[in-house]
């Protein structure tokens, strides 16, 4: 097996630093591909908070030289292409290869104690796949005949070619097609490795809570990524050869006869898994980062796991929620409201778990674990608020406002975001072996942190006033015009957001070249990915390490006088 | 003790005490700058609903908000690192603590949870989706046939028959009797849209080849707003329009006005105007 031998490091530079199959190399890959996304979503985001606050007016600065027909105006196609590709873009390029590209192929292998991922060569092809559908997605902007207008969730029959969106609609679909079969591959991959590789000693009891969130991803990734593979190949069937799997005969002059409503079904029975896919990373990253920065064990580690393992499988038979208005028996409809809600038990669990872990602990307020803090504050808020969107009573009224907006932001995209970051804080010193400035991280954390909970709890109160998502402008309909102020605060946090990017940008920037150099293990954890030296050797372990600790074991009374931390391969009370 | 449980059930927790406060607060401050926060009241026999279960759910929410707010300010203050200060080691793994995890979450799923999911159920069944029967005395029906980017409405007219000379057909506007139920047959020619009465407190989503139903019951009379809630291409945000909501009697005038007009200028050789379908049940 690929894991067990140590390799010779290639030395060709295609072989070492482009076509590599280290996943140390990949995880750096993804995240440079991934930071850049993010950058063009959020500059995405800007365009469309400008055109909200100011209707017509011409997007300053870079308005002019991106759209010079307009003069810097974003028409309306313009501005349902940002939005679609902004959701696209964030989700598929920008989040998923961060959180499980980057931070999964970084992590899985040190932290289980592997040399390597247990398919080095299929980790190189997910990479490169996912760069392909990056390229597509980009080219789809510029096509002739217009780009995707059709939203990120590509209902038909506006995405096919009854809707008149343009022809970059067809390449949108390819490219998602290409990226979900990356996130296949990685999938495969990941899931193989944490069966396989484990080091001796580290049982399923002692895996980080991070390995568990991957973990349980890349299988929601397998299972389900497929389903909107197979929604992609039909749409662009319908597209380009002209069948009907989406289209409805009564449109189609009697010919063929499909329902576009077997494309919701098919979009949402994964695109709720997406949500967990995007999500359990993070539960398992804060899950772990909270423990390490309080010094103490995680609350309730296997109640931790088994609440994971329950939104997996739960995360399944929920879909039905985002299609309460299409017109589900009444049955149905109480069926998929009861289910949503039952999520909101392991969730309960989880939060329980997260607060019993930083009570009474010894808090070590690094920016890891600010961030890790903000993900139970922002999840909390996003979550509380899905209670609205699954009780149809209120979901009717809010489904497909600015709440919807405001909520699905904070639980999958914040959430995700944040520990996002707090991953790379976190990981960037074994990564780079240098530190990032700590000063700049915890003010990257605070003016993310506000503008970010202002922008979408604005959004809440948008919904609950009945404006509707995806409109060019608010200003059109008389109904609206008396919420235009709440647009024009909305737009003023989405730019100080904006700009609080820089700061990380900038810092991120700096250290990988300037920054201090890191020590072996600067924030004193016990995991295997810190037990090696700084830079990582090519090989990762000299030996297989074995494990006799649990990843958690701080503050152990046994531990030695000013210490309070262990290394997984230690045993407590041998060392002294 | 009996007499503040009560209290609070009574009157506390039902939401319209709190959702009373909010509103007026909301109100109140809006009123005072000419913006708006919150919906327009509103205008349907079952449109309180929506406001006093989202402010129950609000009251809860911001509750258990509340909590794990202080459960993280606490220890963000108490719990710092600093010399000589040592975290408890605790697993949490003891079997009170799992007692614990299992009751707090029974809890709140039956507080939080439970009781929404009663009520929501309650409303669906006795509103939302408690569509009119086909052979309900006094119902207004109308069909609705959605396209980029219009509203076409269709009422039957005097004689009470889809797809007859006197079908009473409006676009981006529809005039409704105030206090009888309105049921919508909705449909769309190309792709979805939303129908979305934000009064009303109505929304129904208009698929092409199938027909959707949804109704409401007007309570009072006015102008009130149609919306497109579903993307739809390049002038989703226009396609709006409005409800007329008229009294009874006005109503009454205003359709046979309407009906014999329809009548007068019906052009049997008009193929796209003759879009109706038989009232399906």
């Amino acid at each position: 097996m690929s894991g067990d031998h140590i390799h010779p490091e290639p030395t060709n530079f295609f072989r070492k630093h482009v076509f590599s199959g280290d996943h140390k190399v990949i995880a750096k890959q993804f995240l440079w591909f991934g930071l850049i996304w993010l950058g063009i979503g959020g500059l995405m985001a800007m365009m469309i908070r400008w055109q909200l606050a100011n209707p017509g007016e011409a997007f300053p600065v870079l308005g002019p030289m991106l759209f010079p027909r307009t003069d810097g105006v974003l028409d309306p196609a313009t501005y349902n292409t940002l939005f679609t590709m902004h959701g696209t873009i964030m989700i598929f390029l920008g989040l998923t290869p961060l959180m499980i590209g980057a931070l999964g192929n970084w992590c899985i292998p040190l932290m289980i104690g592997a040399r390597d991922m247990i398919f080095p060569t299929l980790n190189m092809l997910s990479f490169w796949t996912v760069f392909l559908g990056g390229v597509v997605g980009f080219i789809s902007l510029f096509v002739p005949l217009g780009a995707t207008e059709a939203g990120w969730t590509g209902y038909p029959t506006l995405s096919t070619t009854v809707g008149g969106v343009g022809m970059g609609e067809t390449l949108w679909a390819v490219a998602v097609f290409l990226i979900g079969a990356s996130s296949i591959m990685g999938g495969i991959n990941y899931m193989t490795t944490v069966i396989r590789l484990r080091a001796p000693g580290m049982s399923w009891q002692r895996l980080p809570l991070t390995v568990w969130g991957i973990f349980l991803t890349s299988v929601l990734n397998v299972l389900f990524i497929p389903v909107i593979g197979s929604a992609m190949l039909m749409l662009i069937l319908d597209r380009v050869f002209g069948t009907t799997f989406f289209v409805p005969a009564s449109i189609m002059q009697g010919a063929g006869g499909g329902d576009p409503i077997l494309y919701q079904h098919l979009f949402w029975i994964f695109g709720h898994p997406e949500v967990y896919i995007l999500i359990l990373p993070a539960w398992g990253i804060i899950g772990d980062m909270l423990s390490f920065f309080a010094r103490k064990p995680a609350f309730g580690y296997r109640a931790q796991v088994g609440a994971m393992v329950a939104v997996t499988l739960l995360s399944a038979v929920v879909y039905g929620h985002h299609m309460f208005t299409t017109g589900m028996s009444a049955m149905l409809g109480e069926s998929f409201m009861l289910l949503t809600m039952i999520i909101s038990v392991p969730a309960e669990i989880l939060f329980f778990s997260w607060l019993h872990t930083l009570w009474k602990g010894n808090l070590r307020l690094t920016t890891p674990m600010l961030f890790s803090i903000g993900v139970i504050f922002v999840f909390g808020l996003g979550g509380l608020t899905g209670i609205y969107l699954a009780t149809i009573g209120t979901d009717i009224f809010l489904h497909d406002t600015y709440f919807v907006v405001g909520h699905f932001h904070l639980t999958m995209a914040a959430s995700a975001l944040f520990a996002t970051f707090g991953g790379i804080y976190f990981w960037f010193p074994k990564m780079f072996a240098r530190e990032m400035n700590p000063f700049l991280g915890k003010l990257h954390f605070w003016l993310t942190f506000v503008p970010l909970v202002a922008v979408f709890c604005i959004m809440f109160a948008m919904g609950y006033a009945g404006m509707p998502r995806r409109y060019y402008d608010h200003t059109s309909a008389e109904y609206l015009v008396s919420l235009q102020h709440m647009n024009k605060a909305a737009t003023h946090a989405a730019f100080l957001l904006g700009a609080a990017q820089l700061i990380f940008a900038f810092n991120f920037i700096k250290s990988r070249w300037f920054g201090k150099p890191a020590t072996q293990n600067p924030w004193q954890v016990g995991t295997l990915d810190w037990t090696m030296e700084t830079p990582v050797p090519y090989y990762n372990f000299k030996e297989i390490p074995t494990v006799h600790t649990g990843p958690h074991e701080f503050s152990h009374p046994d531990l030695p006088e000013g210490q309070d931390w262990i290394y997984m391969t230690e045993r407590i009370g041998a060392s002294s | 003790m009996n007499r503040i449980a009560n209290f609070l059930t009574g009157r506390l927790l039902s939401a319209r005490w709190s959702s009373a406060l909010a509103v007026l607060l909301l109100a109140g401050v809006a009123e005072a700058q000419g913006k708006r926060w919150g919906p327009m009241p509103p205008a349907s026999d079952y449109g309180y609903r929506f406001s006093e279960l989202f402010w129950l759910i609000t009251t809860l929410c911001t509750i258990s908000f509340a909590i794990v707010v202080i459960l993280i300010a606490i220890p963000m203050l108490r719990d710092r690192d600093r010399k000589g200060h040592k975290a408890k080691y605790d697993h949490g793994s003891a079997l009170h603590d799992k007692r614990l995890t299992a009751v707090i979450s029974v809890i709140t799923f039956v507080v939080l949870d439970a009781w929404v999911l009663v009520i929501a159920m309650r409303d669906l069944r006795e509103a939302y989706w408690n569509v009119p029967e086909v052979d309900e005395p006094g119902v207004y029906q109308v069909e609705v046939l959605a396209q980029q980017w219009a509203w076409n409405f269709r009422a039957a007219g005097e004689d009470g028959e889809f797809g007859t000379a006197d079908d009473i057909l409006e676009t981006n506007h529809l005039t409704v009797p105030e206090g009888r139920s309105v049921s919508f047959q909705l449909t769309s020619k190309d792709v979805i849209h939303s129908l979305f009465l934000p009064e009303m407190r109505m929304k129904r989503d208009v698929n092409p080849g199938a027909i959707n139903e949804a109704w409401f019951k007007p309570i009072q009379s006015g102008e009130f707003t149609i919306l497109c809630a579903e993307l739809c291409g390049y002038a989703h945000y226009q396609m709006h329009g409005h409800v007329t909501v008229l009294p009874e009697a006005e109503f009454d005038a205003w359709e046979a006005g309407a009906s014999q007009l329809a009548a007068a200028g019906y052009d049997p050789e008009d193929e796209e105007a003759h879009w109706a379908w038989d009232w399906e049940q």
